[in-house]
């Protein structure tokens, strides 16, 4: 199937927001038939790329050619008419529906008003068989996992008679094995005949996928590649247009004294069930201990016992040998406790507050940021510039709302926070998910310099390759337990997604 | 705590800033913060320009009635802009600041302090109940007389608190029915045990508080037309309440407390995560705003009527609320809010002489009350737009160069 | 976002309901207009109460300026008010004065709604409520030119230049008390207050004394709309209905309501268990629907209307006084309404009672025993 016919073409694509140019001078060839790869940092223009392709806007300038004939999208509706259907990267399923309700949903098969479930059903099931991508259609949506959502949401476009599907970082979600599935159904698709239009930022994935690679940067199209023709380093520079540290290549400064140990952690959950069972490990000066898992398994709530946010059945918290177990979270934050949390939105920023109000956040017990029980604007603004100037962080002043940084700038304020007060000992959940790759090494980097100075880590993180690379020792959690202790050497993206599925390691800890 | 989903973690580019400026904004933490992208200007002027819509509304509706609309605004004006009414105006308005920043404390946490009502009565009864009782030296016993009533607000919304802290009764729910139960506390404790006949009148009051717990007059103007005089009183009670605005300035703005306060009602979830006790905060937040609401009936008990009856003004809770919202939970603002609500009831009388409609003045306030929360929500949002397209064209798109 | 929600439905509801006020109190304005003019004909303009006298000579004052104050509530409670407005249509009728009125919103509303009344020149200036004692006593004080009246109101120490017009409702609430007791056939009725004050309590009294003095085993039903300064108690006919409705099913046959606008709940309570109200204040026979009509066994008449009017008469003719006017049964000012004939068969029996009243025989309570 794969020629040289073009499914998809632009040329010269504009897109302006009001003092933004977000895409401009955009070229993109999609063969028929092919997996192609749009690969950018965040900011880049990819998504707004694709919503023009998708009809959600309108460009400037540019023209859209599907299927050789071109075409004005006013709308998503056009857009699938012309055969194009998208795949969010934020599901859009009703929870309260069948799998078979969402997929329907919207291009209902009805004869006078009246729904034909069967029809929808047949058309449905020869779709899966077609795609290979299978899931229970009486399910309760609710039930699913993200891997089976994603599923309902391809087999929804498909539903839809759509040739051409674009996928919007459609692996940022999954676990390793669940990838590799997505993968091979993405090419029964485009056996059969589809075209797959593929964004992403994880290289690794890119290249082993996708038939073609167009790089955006800075809003326009700067190169087209094939995946024999680079390396992953190559292809990050291509992105970035510079060269590139990685998360490898360094010395252990692991120490000897411990900084935060945790004894038979144990939290209560729905019923008899722990959502943490009986956790313990130690952390030493200058070590960061990587926790690989996927997101669920107790993460959030060993963060949330190490905080003091909840009361642990069972179990000893101590930070810098004294046991803080029974102590308030605030408590154990000015004692040298800090933490990048799960969701900066949710979690660690005040969106609608001004810089230096958010860099002020979980601080203002310092003395120097107060002048009796008053704020002095002018010290929080002050110390407010200079995280901004040391980590980086791209904003006009201090006095911008959080809601105006992107989000990889907001990351860097949140970790600058975190870390400007010195802490002995930190948590890190995630640390660099969704930030772009300028972003992703600065963090990285800064986060070293810390340790190297003796800083005690707890790495949470989804990027295995993160993990791997900044982690002195890893920890695998799984049903609130830890069920594998490995080394950086040791580990590898199989073996780790083994171990998060469930598996056991032969040899215990 | 569940765990947060994973599949809600955007990863956001300037762009995708640009159409969702945030995910956590409540209006009056935006709109109030002027700091935050929107000029104190803007502010003020799409406040007014809000109202004047209000009266472009207002005024069809009039016409629509077959009322002459400039008539009725000119006779408004004619009316209202006298020495005598301004002062009354003022004079309505002093209990309208208290009970707007009472409003306002909870709102700047999010918390929805329906219960003003309920806590300045009870703030006014234990005052004039208690206060009666004992004597002392005239400025300690005024002190003595508001520090009772700040006791017995605080108290009244301290229940709404333990409610929502320890038993996770919503404070809206809680304050709404705390407002009737205070009505008939106060009717039953009235009747009970602090009545006092001292005449044949049927306006049966408790009994009167010594002079020495009077609040004295600060000025009356007058008017005369021809053989009427029009005496217009301010209660120098005004000053406690423009002090109350000043504390209330330097309490939630300024000071470290009002920072957390304001950081919960920002982000609750987050101000948690920093440490910071949401029951605390909760807790504290309703006692000031008790404490504050208890105030709102004294102008009336210190100034006017020196005992509590049955024949006592209502309302200033919920108008608190009108005002808090109109004023944006800002100082000024509240201030501003209260004044023009003031007026607007100190028309309705000339206005009812001159036979217009005086519901032209309940119509005017809610029209004002919808539009000022509608054109603040969208020039709120141009401006958190324009901030970010702004922010992001400083920024000069290209952002590839890496750390070094 | 979702808090922006929120305060946006908070707005919405807190504007609603300020309109709906507004046009609450507009559409109570209108629908008096009738009931006032049919029964402006048959006030008896020979009732000559309070203790000025029928003087009738005196040269009138020319171009009247009536000012009338409404508390809260105002017009439209077929009830207290109108009958002050009647007194009020009927001043503008007959001694061809101008009227101001003016409607309380809110307590705050009664000093300046008094000033504004001074100020616009209006003379005489007439409170309808004893709320007004304590606005009143200033502004009176401050414009002893201008003569003023509080209906139902008393301070000390007041000046010459004010007027209290005091109504003897136990005395009235004592007849229909006898009349309900005479004519119960369960021997079982009941009484409904608004706000749970003392001038309501001398209805309760009143009406208490006088069914017990027919059928001293008779059982009465008392309860209250609303604490003491609950505004509401004066406008909830819901509350009203939904007390009756339960009295009557309890046996109860006959209902007195002493609580301004709620008392149509009652009339509409009486009419679906087809039992019997009694109304206040004005005669409410004369302003009900035809099928209520057939439900209203009489009225306890307190002759606001009439106070008014021969205040703002005896002011015209320069005879004005201040001090206590008491209307009671001696001088018509409060009586028993007898429209719909429905109490043909026991008028002998009450106009004894009234004459028993008038004679001192009877002293007729004015608390609860």
């Amino acid at each position: 199937m794969t020629g040289d016919a073009l499914a998809v073409e632009l040329k010269g694509i504009e897109k302006r927001f009001p003092g933004v140019i977000a895409n401009h001078d955009v070229n993109l060839k999609v063969r028929a038939g092919t997996i192609h790869a749009i690969v950018g940092e965040n900011g880049a223009g990819k998504s707004t790329l694709m919503k023009t392709l998708y009809g959600m806007h309108q460009p400037e300038a540019g023209t859209i050619i599907v299927d050789g004939v071109q075409h004005v999208f006013r709308s998503p509706s056009d857009a699938i008419a012309a055969g194009i259907g998208m795949v969010h990267q934020h599901f859009m399923l009703a929870d309260n529906f069948t799998v078979l309700e969402n997929i329907i949903l919207g291009a209902e098969p009805a004869t006078r008003g009246v729904i034909s479930f069967s029809t929808a059903r047949t058309k449905i099931e020869a779709l899966m068989d077609s795609s290979g991508t299978h899931v229970n259609l009486d399910a309760p949506t609710s039930d699913l996992g993200v891997g089976q959502r994603q599923r309902v949401e391809i087999l929804k476009v498909l539903y839809r008679g759509a040739r051409i599907l674009i996928l919007d970082e459609p692996t940022a979600v999954l676990v390793p094995q669940e990838v590799d599935e997505l993968f091979s159904n993405l090419h029964r698709l485009v056996a059969d005949g589809a075209t797959i239009i593929f964004i992403s930022h994880k290289l690794d994935e890119v290249l082993t996928v996708s038939d073609d690679i167009t790089v955006i940067r800075a809003g326009t199209t700067v190169a087209e590649v094939k995946p024999d023709e680079v390396s992953r380093l190559q292809l990050a520079e291509l992105m970035v247009g510079s060269e590139l540290p990685s998360p490898h290549g360094r010395t252990s400064t692991v120490g000897t004294d411990v900084r935060l140990e945790v004894r038979n952690l144990s939290v209560a959950g729905p019923g008899d069930k722990r959502l943490l069972d009986d956790v313990s490990f130690v952390i030493r000066e200058g070590e960061v201990l990587g926790v690989a898992g996927v997101e669920g398994n107790g993460q959030f709530e060993l963060c949330e016992a190490i905080l003091g946010q909840v009361h642990p059945i069972h179990g000893t918290v101590l930070i810098a040998g004294d046991d803080v177990t029974s102590t308030a979270p605030h408590f154990r934050l000015v004692n040298g406790l800090s933490y990048i949390p799960f969701d900066r939105h949710r979690e660690g920023l005040l969106l609608d507050a001004p810089l230096w109000e958010n860099t002020l956040l979980g601080r203002d017990a310092d003395e120097k940021f107060l002048r009796g029980p008053f704020i002095n604007a002018a010290a929080t603004r002050a110390d407010c510039r200079e995280v901004i100037a040391a980590f980086d962080v791209r904003t006009p002043s201090e006095v911008v709302p959080a809601y105006a940084l992107s989000g990889g700038n907001q990351q860097k304020l949140l970790v600058g926070r975190e870390l400007s007060s010195h802490p002995r000992v930190l948590v890190a959940a995630h640390p660099t998910r969704g930030v772009d790759i300028g972003a992703q090494a600065a963090i990285w980097e800064k986060l070293r310099l810390a340790r190297d100075q003796g800083l005690a880590v707890l790495l949470i993180s989804a990027d295995l390759e993160e993990l791997i690379g900044l982690s002195d020792n890893i920890v695998v959690m799984f049903d609130g337990r830890i069920n594998a202790r490995l080394t950086p050497a040791e580990a590898t993206p199989e073996l780790l997604g083994t171990y998060m599925t469930g598996g056991l390691q032969e040899i215990a800890s | 705590m569940s765990t947060p989903e994973p599949s809600t973690m955007p990863l956001s580019t300037a762009t995708e800033g640009i159409m969702n400026p945030g995910t956590n904004d409540s209006i009056w933490t935006r709109l109030v913060r002027p700091t935050s992208g929107q000029s104190v200007l803007i502010t003020l002027a799409s406040s007014v320009a809000a109202v004047f819509i209000a009266m472009i509304i207002a005024g069809l509706l009039l016409l629509v009635t077959g009322k002459n609309p400039i008539d009725a605004y000119g006779k408004m004006l004619h009316a209202g802009l006298t020495p005598v009414k301004l002062v009354e105006a003022m004079q309505r308005a002093t209990p309208l600041i208290i009970a707007a920043v009472a409003v306002a404390i909870g709102f700047k946490m999010n918390l929805f302090n329906i219960g003003v009502e309920g806590q300045f009565l009870i703030g006014m009864f234990f005052a004039a109940v208690v206060g009666a009782k004992v004597h002392m030296a005239a400025p300690l016993h005024v002190t003595f007389v508001i520090i009772i009533a700040m006791i017995a607000g605080a108290a009244w919304s301290g229940i709404a608190a333990y409610l929502k802290v320890k038993k996770g009764v919503n404070e809206v729910i809680a304050t709404i029915m705390l407002n009737s139960i205070a009505l008939s506390v106060i009717d039953w404790l009235f009747t009970s045990y602090f009545r006092y006949q001292s005449s044949a009148s049927l306006d049966v009051k408790s009994k009167p508080l010594p002079k020495t717990a009077w609040m004295p007059v600060l000025f009356t103007v007058t008017s005369k037309t021809g053989r009427s005089t029009q005496h217009q009183t301010l209660t120098s009670f005004v000053l406690i309440a423009l002090l109350v605005v000043v504390l209330f300035w330097l309490v939630v703005y300024k000071s470290k407390f009002g920072f957390r306060l304001r950081a919960s009602g920002y982000n609750a979830v987050a101000a948690r995560t920093a440490g910071i006790s949401s029951s605390r905060m909760i807790v504290v937040a309703m006692l000031m705003s008790g404490a504050v609401a208890g105030l709102a009936g004294l102008p009336y008990l210190l100034g006017e009527s020196h005992a509590y009856g049955p024949s006592r003004p209502d309302g200033y809770g919920f108008n608190g609320i009108a005002v808090a919202l109109l004023g944006r939970n800002h100082p000024a603002g509240i201030i501003a809010a209260a004044f023009l609500w003031g007026f607007l009831d100190s028309v309705s009388a000339p206005l009812q002489i001159a036979k217009l409609p005086q519901s032209i003045v309940l119509v005017l306030k809610a029209i004002i009350l919808i539009t000022v929360v509608i054109v603040n929500e969208v020039v709120g949002r141009r401006v958190a737009k324009r901030t970010a397209d702004r922010t992001a064209a400083q920024l000069a798109l290209p952002t590839a160069a890496v750390a070094a | 976002m979702r808090k922006s929600k929120h305060i946006a439905a908070i707005a919405l509801v807190a504007s609603f309901g300020l309109i709906a006020a507004a046009c609450g109190s507009d559409a109570k304005t209108s629908n008096t207009a009738a009931p006032s003019t049919t029964t402006g004909g048959t006030m008896a303009a020979t009732t000559t109460p309070g203790t000025t006298g029928g003087t009738t000579g005196g040269t009138m004052v020319k171009g009247l300026k009536l000012g009338i104050a409404f508390d809260t509530g105002g017009r439209g409670d077929g009830t207290f008010n109108d009958s002050a407005g009647r007194g009020a249509d009927k001043v503008k009728s007959t001694l061809g004065a101008t009227v101001d009125e003016l409607e309380a919103t809110t307590a705050d509303d009664r000093q300046p709604n008094l000033t504004t009344l001074t100020g616009n020149g209006d003379n005489p200036i007439i409170a309808v409520g004893f709320a007004f004692g304590d606005a009143l006593a200033k502004v009176a004080a401050a414009n002893p030119t201008t003569d003023y009246a509080c209906v139902d109101g008393y301070y000390d120490n007041a000046t010459p230049n004010v007027a209290f017009l005091s109504f003897a409702a136990e005395q009235g609430s004592y007849l229909v008390g006898a009349a309900a007791a005479l004519k119960s056939k369960t021997h079982h009725i009941g009484f409904i207050g608004g706000q749970e004050i003392d001038l309501i309590k001398t209805f309760e009294a009143g009406y208490i004394a006088g069914a017990k003095s027919i059928d001293p085993t008779i059982k009465i039903e008392s309860q209250y709309l609303g604490a003491a300064g609950d505004n509401n108690a004066w406008t909830s006919p819901d509350k009203a209905k939904e007390i009756a409705n339960g009295w009557y099913k309890a046996g109860a046959d006959i209902i007195y309501t002493a609580a301004g606008g709620s008392g149509a709940g009652t009339i509409a309570a009486a009419v679906e268990s087809n039992a019997w109200a009694i109304g206040v204040d004005s005669d409410q026979y004369l302003s009900a629907k035809p099928d209520e009509q057939k439900h209203i066994l009489t009225s306890m008449i307190k002759r606001v209307d009439s106070a008014v009017f021969e205040i703002s008469k005896d002011f015209a003719s320069g005879t004005f006084k201040g001090g206590v006017h008491v209307y009671d049964l001696k001088t018509d000012g409060v009586g028993y309404s007898t429209s719909g004939g429905y109490l043909d068969d026991v008028k002998d029996k009450l106009d004894a009672i009234k004459a028993d009243i008038i004679s001192g025989k009877i002293v007729v309570p004015t608390k609860v025993a």
